[in-house]
């Protein structure tokens, strides 16, 4: 079993490393060129993008990040607790409100302690797609399944032409996803998500008020690039734009559930008779 | 406190108070009464037999059973006398005679009881004692922090949704998620332990047949404590009637330091739609689709419960709301 173990993950450092020589410098031309127009997917690529019976692409498959967009979406220098990165904001700087840049700068400085992904709680949208960690999509013609492995993430994004709820009872951690297709491009909008949610690490973060409109397409059959344009007029003084390349992980790799808030009592069970 | 809480908080305390409410206020079990638009408190267990499925087909040859789903004979307050409360609970049907409630979800023995070696028997027997008044961390049922409902008990906690793809069958809980692989992969490797366990199936015409390994063993089966321990090993198997509209779960659990033998769970579902009320219902966990002008579409809500970490019963200390649990 120790051997098997090993295999699998011996098989996955291997995969992971030959995907990020691959796809190194792809992801960092997105990201150092992050206000540049995105290129044009080829014809090529395009004709080899799967694609559901419906004709639309089809996202179904395990994806994750290999960027440095979870530490801190602003360019940053290298420190104790972030890689360096050019950043994956375009233009840069997050346009905070003159009244909002401090909680931002006090998350900063509690970050080890206040980030809410240090009790593994869900981490919104759009932090749960570019959260280093693996997420599975399912995919039909009315909607995709995005199955996160870290926590109780599971969000589904509608694809039949329903609308946002006319009101909802408390909102949402991953917020209400409603998507359409723009040719090959699936567009989301997001609303009536929680303010629990930080954007990265780095204590960048969000009110109620917060609207996502997301855009998922296919640069070749292995890679998403994933962009993200938030509005927030309680925190921000105009809508900016985060952009995420995602790869798909190896052959064979699964996800692993991965619960971890329950970790503080996991300990009591099953019962062992008042010990 | 309020501002943070979840559907799921809501809907659990809903639950509980209901679980209370419905009882007190049913004078007596009339068969399949008609209880908030189909909550289940029916005491039948109708007979499913495996066999050819006939219904539809999903592109890759799986019988089509995605939809909405949920147990028929009350939830996870006692496993093995299913409308006869949780320990420390006196509802009125409790003082029926036996036979006018549900069946134990044990169908194998015929004395409907888990065939407890007797230390194990012991440790069930003292969670029960507990669990009205906890005073111990270890007396809370872990549903009740959030923890993921595990195997078998998420099938009777709140409804649920089965959505089905290429390979996949996947359950979709009020706490937790199930992915269940049927590409004949062999199970994760045996120190990898989860609370919904690991699970790889296949189908057999009209029954989906599932082995479940790698299970954690922390979700229990109910608020009585009944419980296995991470050597358990479970086959299900999910039986679909042809008209698409009820599934037996018939599960055999194998465990030989906790049971002197393996033993059978049979767990009877329904399936919801459209022609049921959505909403309110802890049996049917869905919302009305925002689509003006066309016919009534159910959804699923977000069920994430990260924050319902009270005790029941009282006195019982939860878990700490603040604070680094993990540390990557």
């Amino acid at each position: 079993m120790r051997h098997h173990f090993m295999g699998r993950h011996a098989g996955l450092l291997l995969a992971g490393l030959a995907t990020s020589a691959l796809l190194g410098p792809a992801a960092y031309a997105q990201t150092k060129a992050a206000s540049a127009p995105k290129p044009a997917i080829t014809a090529q690529a395009s004709a080899q993008i799967p694609r559901l019976a419906s004709g639309k692409p089809d996202f179904s498959g395990i994806w994750q990040t290999l960027s440095e967009a979870d530490y801190d979406l602003e360019p940053h220098s290298g420190r104790r607790d972030a890689p360096p990165s050019a950043g994956v904001v375009e233009g840069g700087k997050i346009p905070y409100l003159q009244g909002a840049l401090a909680k931002k700068q006090s998350n900063f400085e509690a970050r080890s302690k206040d980030d809410p992904r240090l009790k593994c709680w869900a981490l919104g949208v759009p932090r749960s797609v570019y959260y280093p960690a693996p997420f599975q999509i399912f995919q039909r013609d009315r909607d995709l399944t995005l199955v996160h492995q870290l926590g109780h993430q599971v969000r589904t994004i509608h694809t039949n032409e329903t609308l946002h709820p006319e009101s909802v009872e408390s909102n949402f951690w991953l917020g209400d996803s409603r998507g359409h297709w723009e040719g090959d491009t699936l567009v989301v909008d997001v609303t009536n998500a929680n303010d629990e949610t930080w954007l990265d690490r780095a204590g960048n973060y969000h009110s109620e008020a917060i609207h996502v409109v997301e855009r998922w397409s296919f640069i070749d059959k292995n890679t998403i690039s994933y962009s993200a344009t938030i509005d927030d007029k309680d925190v921000f003084s105009r809508p900016w734009t985060v952009n995420v390349v995602l790869n798909r992980r190896e052959k064979g790799f699964e996800l692993i559930e991965d619960y971890c808030f329950t970790l503080p009592y996991d300990e009591f069970y099953p019962p062992k008779g008042g010990k | 406190m309020m501002m943070r809480c979840l559907p799921s908080l809501l809907t659990a305390a809903a639950a509980l108070s209901l679980s209370t409410v419905a009882f007190a206020q049913t004078p007596a079990p009339a068969p399949n009464p008609p209880q908030g638009g189909g909550i289940g408190w029916s005491k039948d267990v109708p007979k499913i037999a495996e066999g050819e499925w006939k219904g539809a087909r999903l592109s890759d040859g799986q019988p089509d059973v995605s939809g909405h789903w949920s147990n028929t004979i009350a939830n996870h307050s006692n496993f093995t006398d299913p409308q006869g409360g949780a320990p420390g609970e006196k509802p009125r049907a409790a003082g029926l005679p036996r036979d006018q409630r549900a069946p134990s979800r044990v169908s194998d023995p015929a004395d409907g009881q888990i065939p407890y070696l007797p230390a194990a028997r012991a440790a069930q027997k003292d969670f029960a004692d507990n669990f009205a008044n906890p005073t111990k961390p270890q007396y809370i049922e872990p549903l009740a922090r959030c923890a993921p409902g595990g195997v078998p008990k998420s099938l009777y906690w709140h409804g649920y949704e089965i959505r089905q793809y290429p390979g996949y069958v996947l359950f979709f809980f009020n706490s937790g998620t199930r992915i269940i692989r049927l590409d004949g992969e062999p199970h994760l490797p045996a120190n990898i332990k989860l609370w919904n366990a690991d699970s790889r199936g296949h189908w057999e015409g009209n029954t989906l047949v599932v082995d479940v390994s790698n299970n954690n063993a922390k979700a229990l089966l109910a608020r009585t404590g009944d419980f296995a321990s991470e050597n358990v090993h479970v086959v299900e198997r999910y039986t679909f009637d042809n008209d698409g509209k009820r599934y037996n779960y018939v599960a055999t659990f194998e465990d030989p330091s906790v049971y002197s033998r393996p033993w059978t769970a049979t767990i009877p579902a329904r399936r919801y739609s459209e022609t049921d009320p959505a909403g309110g219902e802890w049996h049917y966990e869905a919302r009305v689709a925002n689509r003006p002008g066309k016919p009534p579409l159910h959804e699923r809500m977000e069920r994430i419960c990260v924050e319902n970490n009270g005790p029941f019963g009282g006195g019982a200390v939860g878990v700490p709301l603040t604070g680094a649990i993990i540390g990557r």
